[in-house]
């Protein structure tokens, strides 16, 4: 019952990979708590089948996958949750205006992100993010290699689109045509 | 050049925490699993409900019953690790007994866990299990078969405390007249009969 000798013990690949499934985590949640449970529950899932995996599988794709189902089922189980902004863009010295103003963008471009098809989204945050081959993603995600490049490529197409009609908008106005686009 | 969307991305998805608070608490959960008691129960087998419990070296407890509570906190008294409930991890030995419960299977191809018995219960099991199905022994037989020809009584007693009946076939082994004398599980000597049918033993 104990795992295949041929295969590292569950712990090492812990080691090897849980900073970088971590990370990738809180690229699609970007809420601690949903963070942290969906990081525990997606190794908790991994150790359980760990024994009947394949000696031969790409452990780190293997565990990416996972990780991708466990964050798409926490995502569509919550609402939408407001942008974790890093301490240095709250408090970058810029005027107030201007802070609200890039708050508003960053929250309207998240919120558009989200509202990518989920395989634009995680291949977006797979390739540009996590720096994953698009052969690696198209694994993960369960595609082909040209699906996966295709996938980033409309994925930023689709946000850019959005964005450039804002842009083009009056600047005054500019924070709240995005929010509204981003709806 | 840098354009606002690639810049907005950056800001949002370019930095993400260390999270060294969650790997740590990863790193704890993973030591505790490689070391924890995996367990689910089946609620309708031939011979009633039944607990099965598996750790690391193979299957360590079967219980008659379905009193979850009590299984889990003897588990974990007895072995001083936390038991989680599990169907992936315990599915393999499920399917084996049901397949065994079902005449599907003579033999069952698993580790047992008999670590934490004595020697002589130890040496009263192994020698129980090495009785083939569809035969019989009595306890005077196990007794002698351990080099312990006096201890019957001893043996019956260790075989009553069985932690993994059906996978140890402790309902192989009979009273000298081949009276069914005693079975722990539900059911009791009916269940013992009951599995000897199942492997063709002629029961007196």
């Amino acid at each position: 019952m104990g795992t295949s000798n041929k295969k590292p013990q569950f712990d090492i690949l812990v080691d090897a990979h849980a900073a970088e499934i971590y990370r990738y985590i809180w690229r699609m949640l970007q809420n601690e708590q949903d963070v942290e449970d969906c990081l525990q529950d997606a190794f908790l899932k991994a150790y359980l089948a760990y024994d009947r995996l394949d000696e031969l599988a790409n452990f780190r794709a293997w565990l990416y996958r996972i990780a991708s189902n466990t964050a798409r089922t926490r995502l569509r189980g919550r609402l939408r949750t407001g942008i974790l902004l890093s301490e240095e863009l709250v408090d970058s010295g810029l005027p107030i205006e201007q802070q609200t103003q890039n708050h508003l963008r960053l929250e309207a471009v998240k919120n558009a992100v989200e509202a990518l098809p989920h395989k634009q989204r995680e291949s977006l945050i797979l390739r540009k993010y996590q720096e994953l081959s698009y052969e690696e993603i198209s694994t993960i995600l369960d595609t082909s290699v040209e699906s996966a490049r295709a996938n980033v490529y409309q994925g930023l197409k689709k946000l850019r689109a959005q964005f450039e009609i804002a842009d083009s908008m009056a600047a005054p106005n500019l924070a709240e045509e995005i929010s509204e686009v981003g709806q | 050049m840098m354009d606002i969307i690639e810049e907005s991305l950056d800001t949002i998805y370019g930095t993400p925490p260390a999270g060294t608070d969650a790997l740590n608490r990863l790193q704890n959960n993973v030591q505790q699993w490689q070391n924890a008691i995996w367990y689910d129960a089946l609620r309708d087998s031939p011979v009633g409900p039944l607990l099965v419990a598996v750790g690391n070296h193979g299957v360590i407890a079967i219980e008659f019953g379905t009193d979850e509570t009590g299984f889990v906190r003897e588990l974990e008294a007895r072995h001083g690790v936390t038991a989680f409930r599990s169907m992936d991890r315990v599915s393999e030995a499920i399917s084996q007994i049901l397949q065994y419960l079902s005449g599907d299977r003579k033999l069952f191809e698993l580790d047992v866990d008999l670590r934490d018995l004595t020697d002589f219960q130890r040496k009263v099991l192994e020698a129980a299990a090495a009785v083939p199905p569809g035969y019989v022994a009595t306890y005077g037989e196990i007794a002698a078969g351990i080099g312990k020809p006096k201890s019957s009584r001893a043996v019956g007693q260790a075989l009553a405390r069985n932690p993994i009946p059906i996978i140890v076939p402790c309902h192989r082994v009979v009273a000298a007249d081949g009276s069914l004398t005693g079975y722990s599980g539900a059911g009791g000597i009916e269940t013992k009969a009951h599995l000897l049918r199942l492997e063709g033993a002629t029961i007196a």
